[in-house]
């Protein structure tokens, strides 16, 4: 199992907030490899349940939310250009002038107009309102292919940087996806504490929303939510971010199960897994707000990997990192043998 | 020779911003310099070729396209083994963040900072500035970061060649390799008149290579071959618009470096109506090519530019259309073989 592979397949595909189906597909076909009980729930989450339930188990979830930030068609202009929506929370201000895949009847290439310097002369950065994609088309001819409603994803090839860096459009959360599938490859033949299920959740970056009904439907008593966090770029806040690299980020939060997070802390330290905190002061943004309080309730930590430019067409990620957070949840699922003490 | 379209998109995907052309651009186009003509490279780089016609020409004729691309250098390697970047050339902050960009060895890096989440409302409304930008190769150090790349190096947008609607293709650098891909097919036919032609460097900060490329060939008559400004997209009207694709070469009256000399400009136009070429000017004063360099040279020259309409200049996607580097291509040749006889 190579993480590389597995992060260039799942940021190959689309599978923007509402239209999740293609990347679901993908990474069900590679849960399978785990578990014959697997399947896409009717809201574009992706389920699993990794081996038979024994009733004197507590539940153990594993999260990562599917789907990817983006555009959606609001109005088709009469000379052929695409007004758009924003999907989630993109960072508007780095889409002049990219390149845009439209997923209508077909995909459709346009491009993020902007105006030339020559012609340019404010400072002022692009908001939503403004933005025109360009296809070429004429509004006949671009209405028999697309149309409002149809989303739109930033284009970025997948691919390496130096050494254990690896850059893509929708690593924020198809890492956290490829963390929970390397988790399952390290837990392959091993004794569970827990019954274990994984669910691949849809609508994350429009409100957690997939993640209420699978969290209905699954009921765990425990969750692990993994997703991305801030990691330090030269203009930030260190106090508000981590360390690229440096291991995955255990969360500690009011919202968060104290118990899970210092036992988590305990375990990394044991299995010389490299980790860092991640200190919240109320709720955490994540899955893990919405799964913990579903039904009765469950205790809950995130696992975060640290990723730079957020919400943009490339973000970058270290695979290191995604391997710590598999080797954590690797570690937390598994039964402790005797040696352990 | 390679069909327009193909080899402008070849053209394109190759590196040269101002001063690097040398490595990829100038040799590539050595190799497609059709048989029969002679080159030769000046102190700055210009790749000057000469090709013989059936007969010397009346008036010495040299056409112009500038090799070069806008793109970025690296100026300063952080502690962090994050890089400072400068343009080299005209090019809006605007298009920078979020853009992958790529050197010559392969080393892909993005310009990026702090998440949206964390940016103040002010740092979303207002462009970053250069200065303030950094980007980012992977690298954990500097240390690691100068296994990969110098200060000094150049980077590039990332190629990323399309075919959008109706014939519009987008690629960076299509200003000027579309007229690069001109010079290079014309200098394929068999010409009636003695021709030269000037692959120039160094447009994009200064129209330099044309300043030596003048004095050196003196001719009588310029044409320079272009792209120019287009901005035909939703948002912009009337005279905003300044030219449109689909509707043929623009002609320019005046831009911001060059005042045309109104014979040649009314000459142009003539000539593309009697020869069927769509064509169109442009509806406002804006931008400066080749030409200004050109035609104050040497005592003097008179120049026309005949432009490739283009949207998003300077950017990683400009686009243009098929249609209008042929009709540019057309009316390229004819005014060439009407200046030599003029």
């Amino acid at each position: 199992m190579n993480l590389k592979e597995i992060l260039y397949t799942l940021c190959k595909s689309d599978g923007v907030s509402g239209n999740e189906r293609s990347a679901c597909e993908a990474a069900l076909s590679m849960l399978k490899s785990y578990t014959d009980d697997c399947f896409i729930d009717g809201f574009n989450s992706v389920i699993a349940h990794i081996a038979p339930h024994d009733e004197s188990k507590p539940t153990l979830l594993l999260d990562a939310h599917i789907d990817r930030i983006g555009l959606i068609i609001s109005h088709i202009t009469s000379d052929g250009f695409i007004k758009v929506g924003k999907v989630g929370g993109p960072d508007i201000k780095t889409l002049a002038a990219q390149t845009v895949t439209v997923h209508g009847v077909k995909p459709v290439r346009g491009v993020v107009s902007v105006l030339p310097p020559h012609i340019k002369s404010s400072d002022e950065a692009m908001k939503a309102d403004n933005i025109v994609i360009d296809t070429g088309y004429s509004a006949d001819e671009l209405k028999k292919l697309v149309s409002p409603g149809d989303t739109i994803t930033f284009d970025c090839e997948p691919g390496s940087m130096i050494d254990t860096r690896f850059c893509g459009g929708a690593l924020d959360d198809r890492s956290g996806v490829a963390s929970v599938l390397y988790a399952l490859e390290l837990l392959k033949g091993k004794e569970l504490r827990f019954n274990l299920d994984v669910s691949f959740t849809s609508q994350e970056e429009v409100g957690e929303r997939g993640a209420r009904i699978a969290g209905y439907n699954l009921n765990p008593d425990f969750l692990l939510e993994m997703d991305v966090s801030f990691a330090k770029t030269p203009d930030s806040n260190p106090a508000k971010c981590a360390v690229m690299g440096e291991g995955v980020m255990i969360g500690i939060a009011p919202s968060l199960s104290r118990e899970m997070s210092n036992e988590l802390i305990s375990l990394a330290k044991a299995e010389k897994i490299p980790y860092q905190l991640e200190v919240m002061n109320g709720e955490t943004g994540t899955n893990a707000d919405s799964i913990s309080v579903c039904r009765q309730g469950a205790k809950a930590c995130t696992l975060s990997i640290p990723l730079k430019f957020m919400h943009t067409p490339a973000e970058i990620v270290d695979i290191c990192d995604i391997e710590a957070v598999a080797r954590l949840i690797a570690a937390y699922a598994s039964e402790r043998s005797s040696s352990n003490d | 020779m390679t069909e327009l379209t193909e080899l402008t998109r070849e053209l394109c995907m190759l590196h040269g911003t101002s001063g690097d052309e040398a490595e990829q651009v100038t040799p590539r186009i050595i190799e497609l310099l059709p048989d029969g003509c002679e080159y030769k490279t000046d102190a700055l780089g210009n790749l000057i070729v000469t090709k013989k016609g059936e007969k010397a020409p009346k008036n010495k004729v040299m056409l112009a396209a500038h090799q070069d691309e806008v793109g970025f250098i690296v100026t300063y390697i952080n502690a962090d083994g994050t890089l400072k970047i400068a343009p080299v050339g005209g090019i809006s902050p605007e298009v920078v963040p979020g853009r992958r960009l790529v050197f010559k060895n392969g080393t892909v890096g993005i310009v990026g900072g702090k998440a949206v989440h964390q940016q103040t409302d002010d740092e979303k409304a207002k462009l970053q500035k250069f200065s303030d930008m950094n980007m980012d190769i992977g690298a954990k150090n500097k240390e690691q970061a100068e296994k990969h790349v110098a200060v000094g190096d150049c980077a590039y947008f990332e190629p990323n060649y399309a075919e959008l609607g109706n014939g519009i293709i987008s690629a960076k650098a299509l200003d000027d390799r579309a007229g690069c891909a001109i010079m290079l097919r014309l200098l394929a036919k068999e010409l009636p008149y003695d021709v030269t032609c000037v692959f120039t460097v160094q447009e994009e900060i200064g129209t330099r290579g044309a300043k030596t490329a003048a004095y050196t060939v003196n001719p009588d008559y310029a044409l320079v071959l272009e792209t120019t400004t287009a901005c035909d997209f939703a948002g912009n009207e009337g005279e905003k618009r300044v030219c449109e694709l689909n509707r043929g070469c623009v002609i320019s009256y005046m831009d911001r470096a060059t005042i045309y000399p109104k014979e040649l400009y009314r000459l142009a136009f003539s000539k593309a109506e009697q020869k069927g070429i769509p064509c169109q000017t442009k509806t406002m004063v804006a931008g400066g090519n080749d030409s200004g360099a050109i035609h104050t040279a040497v005592g003097g020259i008179k120049t026309l530019a005949l432009s490739v309409p283009c949207r998003y200049l300077h950017s990683p996607c400009c686009a243009a259309s098929k249609s209008d580097i042929e009709a540019t291509e057309r009316l390229a040749y004819e005014m060439y073989v009407t200046l030599c006889e003029l």
